[in-house]
């Protein structure tokens, strides 16, 4: 319903919305003739962005790639191994820990961190009184960023009978601390994601606030409840935002370092429990000095985030709706 | 496509090649003209401050060279320096952990000081000190401090709990009667001490006391699994007896050391750590000998931090000058009084005021020094790397992961493949 | 149906449920500003949330800076460097992120790609070459290493985020100006730059929260203690092999904040000037 109330004029069927419909010889001149335009503008327009990635982005990327088929400690030169590092990654036992480690961090922080971002953003838009005081203040935790502050924090809210215990004993539920427990300690670095959902929660905002006010007027006459509303018009409408954030936040936190590195102490501990796969990257490339090996977790990464990605990408397709965009 | 993969190719190569450029130091200093030396350091706000006051003094005296200071906290200084290293742009002077000290010195990247014998003046550091720093015959780092591995305890707690006191010669089972006597009179909210098995300098101190040594003159790891499994299993006891701290209750008041958050009564630790842990603790603290099975301490007095030189200076004597003023000038050891650790130079130690601890670890230091043994040679490249991978195995021991023979094993073949890379 | 409609049972339930939630989330804060006042070695494994005696000492030590920098020096480099990053970050993702979302080019897709792909690169495996790269130019030390990047608009977080905004403005509007004689400059300028405004407001906040918050790049590029930003001064604070100063680092840490919650109280007025309050319709 949203979707044909969005409208598709006829202009979007054919490949370029800009050229008129249909047209012999000179009008097909015209259009290539735009094309070539729309070609030196774009790339005048991504001028800055090809200089950048030329220039800083992929030497270094290369680098890696190249230095994670070599054995380098940093201080002397690279020498050539070929697979060597790629092979021994599947027998260290401490990889695949921080892989497992990383795994359960994104299953659990993505969705959940996501869902409260959306709640609130929703009860946000929504014009109340105080709103821009409301924002700021869920906004809050997320100015703090991964500090020795936070960690402290995190420390003072879930050990043994702080705050979230006494809470927890309050109810009958013995845990005891969290902090020195290998089996929470992930969990804590997932609470302190969720509890920085800031970012997410302003581009839900922003997104939420394209959506004309009409499409729920008009369902509102249509005598569509509260779910219908949320499932077909706000969804489908915020749906290029909330691929953004999805996609984002997976990729953010396959690569999330300051907070575990601040928390442990830059350990991964108590006994690895919170040992991410940037947290050990870093640690064999500049604890035990083997950036070659560190090389290779880091494009092992981007092979299997990059899956991640891709598949993200492919569901997108079917599932995301971008109004301003030609048709298909 | 295909001209893409060629360009990758080529710069793959090109960044190899600044990669090895930057190692072997091609970049070139400066040199003539006024000197301007970088100097790095780790530390906390204070010692930057008292820093600022040392240079001044310096520049004073040497008004024809400028030292830029730099300077950042412990866990962040050696990724910086790393980075600095492989890229080209290392400090002239810089701060140096005896644990790292190989790691840099192996590849050639420090600077051989010996050959700066007119500007350095090294005949003033203490006995025990005088070879740190030198390997092979070169030497890539002078001692600032000097600090020995000891026990810090509450004498109010143990005598209280009735426990073994610490005197010269007690033995290692007394000391874990202590612990368990000061548990149970506690009934808990403060332990003896927390696991001293997650301490590898606790095992060296064994090792020492043995006869044996924590790796071998040829860099080799200097005990076996097995004796690695029996240090770990010899707390187990007192794990489960409640004597010492339990894991998860360490866990939570880090960063803080257990001793410091009032949860125990003893720490093995540095002896110059005193000063913190006096500043942490509500506590009256005392430091006290090691508990030994052969009448050996064990203990001997090492570097607490170098000063080393970059090899890639443009100014090699200009940096030898800035580290003899550091080491060697009484005003920069009443600047600093304690900050650095007690100072490794005899001049400096008597130049300093000591405040009531700082005393107390320079008397304890004296005391000790007929017991003193000669310092091992520094530790292997791979030393740092070592440590951490201990305190991460002692870990999964302590929070029941793994068994001690288990962890033991993960340990030695680590070992293993770090000291032979 | 959402301004007119809203009774006063169903404001007072918002307002219930926001303030509840705040509460939850708040707590922290709250514990973060008491601890800014409770004497340092009180600090590590408090369990209260407010001190009972509350003392100003730590202030006054944060205050008085290190080595001789004052504290308003490293806020003034926090804030010169933040506000460059802003104005760098969407200026750039701004002009790149036009191209890929309204012009079509050949290799725009493999380009799109390829900056997706960029996300994907691990900081600390970079970092090396990346150092190689300034070293030889000559400019570690300067503040060029950290907003170079800003300015080509290498953070792809930033492009791809306004790629998203700007695919959901309607095809209209670009034909609309197009026959009012505008070019693609004009077109972006007229039309959709002015319609990103909440994607661009976005974009500045998270721009200047992180580099405002950012430790690791500074940590490797700036030597002279100087031009440190703040977050390399706070860790000065904690330093594991000497004595660490809990009070003066959360204390320096809660001024930090004050300016960060300054752009973003300026800054959130313009998340909410979306098309739902320009008046055009989809």
């Amino acid at each position: 319903m949203v979707r044909t109330a969005q409208g598709t004029p006829s202009s979007h069927s054919s490949g370029d919305p800009a050229a008129p419909p249909a047209a012999p010889t000179p009008a097909k001149r015209a259009r290539r003739l735009r094309r070539g335009r729309e070609g030196a503008a774009g790339y005048a327009f991504l001028s800055p962005w090809i200089l950048g990635f030329l220039g800083l982005t992929l030497g270094p990327m290369l680098a890696s790639l190249y230095l994670s088929f070599t054995d380098y400690n940093l201080f002397t030169a690279p020498s050539w191994v070929g697979l060597d590092n790629y092979r021994r990654l599947f027998g260290d036992d401490q990889w695949l820990q921080s892989i497992r480690v990383t795994a359960a961090y994104v299953v659990l922080a993505v969705p959940l961190k996501l869902a409260l971002a959306l709640a609130v953003a929703m009860l946000l838009a929504s014009p109340h009184r105080g709103q821009g005081l409301y924002r700021s203040a869920f906004y809050a935790p997320s100015l703090l960023g991964a500090s020795v502050s936070v960690a402290l924090v995190w420390r003072a809210l879930f050990s043994d009978d702080a705050v979230v215990d006494r809470i927890l004993r309050s109810v009958g539920i013995e845990t005891g601390g969290w902090v020195g427990n290998p089996d929470f300690a992930l969990l804590l670095l997932v609470l302190l994601a969720v509890w920085q959902f800031g970012a997410p929660m302003v581009i839900f905002l922003a997104g939420l606030k394209q959506v004309p006010n009409q499409y729920y007027e008009a369902a509102e006459v249509d005598g569509a409840g509260w779910w219908h509303r949320f499932r077909n018009i706000t969804l489908p409408m915020i749906s290029p935002v909330l691929f953004f954030n999805l996609l984002l936040e997976t990729v953010n936190s396959f690569q999330v370092f300051t907070a575990s590195f601040v928390i442990s102490g830059g350990t991964g501990g108590p006994a690895g429990s919170t040992l991410i796969y940037t947290l050990y990257l870093y640690q064999q490339g500049f604890t035990h000095y083997q950036m070659g090996y560190a090389s290779a977790m880091a494009w092992m990464l981007i092979l299997g985030a990059g899956l991640v990605v891709a598949a993200l990408f492919r569901m997108s397709r079917t599932m995301v709706f971008y109004s301003g965009d030609e048709g298909r | 496509m295909v001209q893409w993969t060629g360009g990758a190719a080529r710069s793959a190569a090109a960044v190899a090649m600044v990669l090895g450029l930057a190692a072997t130091g091609c970049g070139g200093g400066e040199g003539g003209g006024s000197p301007e030396i970088r100097y790095s350091w780790w530390g906390n706000a204070e010692r930057a401050e008292m820093m600022r006051e040392a240079i001044a003094l310096f520049e004073e005296e040497h008004p024809d060279i400028t030292v830029t200071p730099t300077f950042s906290e412990y866990d962040t200084y050696w990724e910086k320096l790393s980075t600095q290293v492989a890229g080209g742009g290392m400090p002239d002077v810089l701060q140096m952990d005896n644990a790292y000290l190989r790691e840099y010195s192996d590849r050639g990247v420090l600077l051989d000081l010996k050959q700066h014998k007119q500007s350095l003046d090294t005949s003033g550091l203490l006995e025990g000190l005088s070879t740190a720093g030198v390997i092979d015959g070169a030497r890539y780092g002078v001692p600032i401090g000097g600090n020995t591995f000891s026990l810090v305890y509450a004498p109010e707690l143990f005598d209280e709990a009735g426990a073994p006191m610490p005197e010269d010669g007690w033995t290692w089972q007394e000391y874990d009667e202590a612990l368990t006597a000061v548990s149970e009179h506690t009934g808990g909210d403060l332990y003896g001490a927390s696991d001293y098995t997650g301490l590898i300098w606790v095992l060296e101190a064994q090792l020492r006391q043995e006869g044996g040594e924590l790796f071998t003159d040829s860099g080799e790891l200097g005990f076996g699994r097995d004796r690695l499994a029996e240090f770990w299993e010899s707390a187990a006891g007192l794990r489960e007896d409640g004597a010492v701290v339990p894991a998860d209750e360490a866990e939570q008041v880090k960063p803080l050391a257990p001793l410091g958050a009032n949860l125990s009564a003893s720490e093995f630790t540095w002896d110059n750590m005193l000063t913190r842990y006096v500043e942490e603790s509500d506590l009256d603290l005392e430091l006290a000998p090691l508990p030994t099975d052969s009448g050996d301490s064990g203990q001997y007095l090492k570097p607490s931090m170098l000063l080393s030189a970059s090899a890639q200076t443009g100014n090699p004597d200009a940096a030898a000058k800035l580290v003899d003023f550091m080491i060697n000038d009484p005003r920069v050891a009443e600047i600093f009084g304690g900050n650095r650790g007690i100072p490794a130079t005899e001049g400096q130690r008597e130049a300093i005021d000591y405040t009531e601890v700082d005393q107390a670890i320079v008397d304890y230091e004296d005391d000790r020094m007929s017991d003193l043994q000669e310092a091992p040679p520094a530790p292997p490249a791979g030393a740092g790397a070592l440590e951490t991978e201990f305190i991460r195995l002692s870990e999964e021991v302590h929070h029941g992961q793994m068994s001690p023979d288990e962890a033991a094993g993960e340990f030695v073949s680590f070992a293993e493949r770090t000291l032979s890379s | 149906m959402r301004s007119s409609a809203a009774t006063w049972p169903r404001r007072v339930l918002w307002h219930a449920l926001a303030l509840a939630l705040l509460g939850l989330i708040m707590y922290p804060l709250v514990w973060v500003a008491g601890a800014s006042a409770t004497p340092t070695n009180d600090i590590v494994g408090n369990t209260q949330l407010l001190p009972a005696r509350p003392v100003a000492d730590n202030f006054a030590r944060a205050m008085e800076g290190m080595a001789g920098i004052s504290v308003w020096r490293f806020l003034y480099n926090s804030l010169l460097l933040a506000v460059l990053t802003v104005a760098g970050t969407v200026a750039s993702s701004a002009l790149a992120a036009y191209a890929f979302a309204r012009l079509r080019f050949r290799g725009r897709n493999a380009m799109f790609v390829l900056m997706i792909g960029t996300l994907l690169m691990p900081f600390h495996a970079v970092i090396i070459p990346q150092y190689i790269i300034f070293q030889q130019l000559g400019l570690v030390d300067t503040y060029v290493p950290l907003l170079l990047g800003k300015f080509l608009a290498t953070e792809a977080f930033f492009v791809f985020l306004m790629v998203q905004f700007m695919r959901q403005l309607p095809r209209e509007l670009d034909q609309a100006a197009r026959i009012d004689g505008c070019g693609y400059w004009g077109i972006f300028w007229h039309v959709i730059a002015p319609l990103s405004r909440p994607a661009f407001g976005t974009a500045a906040i998270f721009a200047f929260i992180w580099s405002w918050n950012d430790l690791f790049a500074p940590l490797i590029y700036l030597n002279t203690p100087e031009k440190f930003p703040i977050p390399l001064a706070l860790r000065m604070y904690a330093d594991q092999t000497s004595t660490s100063d809990f009070g003066a680092m959360i204390a320096m840490s809660v001024i930090a904040l004050v300016p960060v919650v300054l752009f973003f109280l300026a800054f959130q007025r313009l998340l909410v000037q979306g098309m739902a309050t320009t008046g055009l319709k989809g």
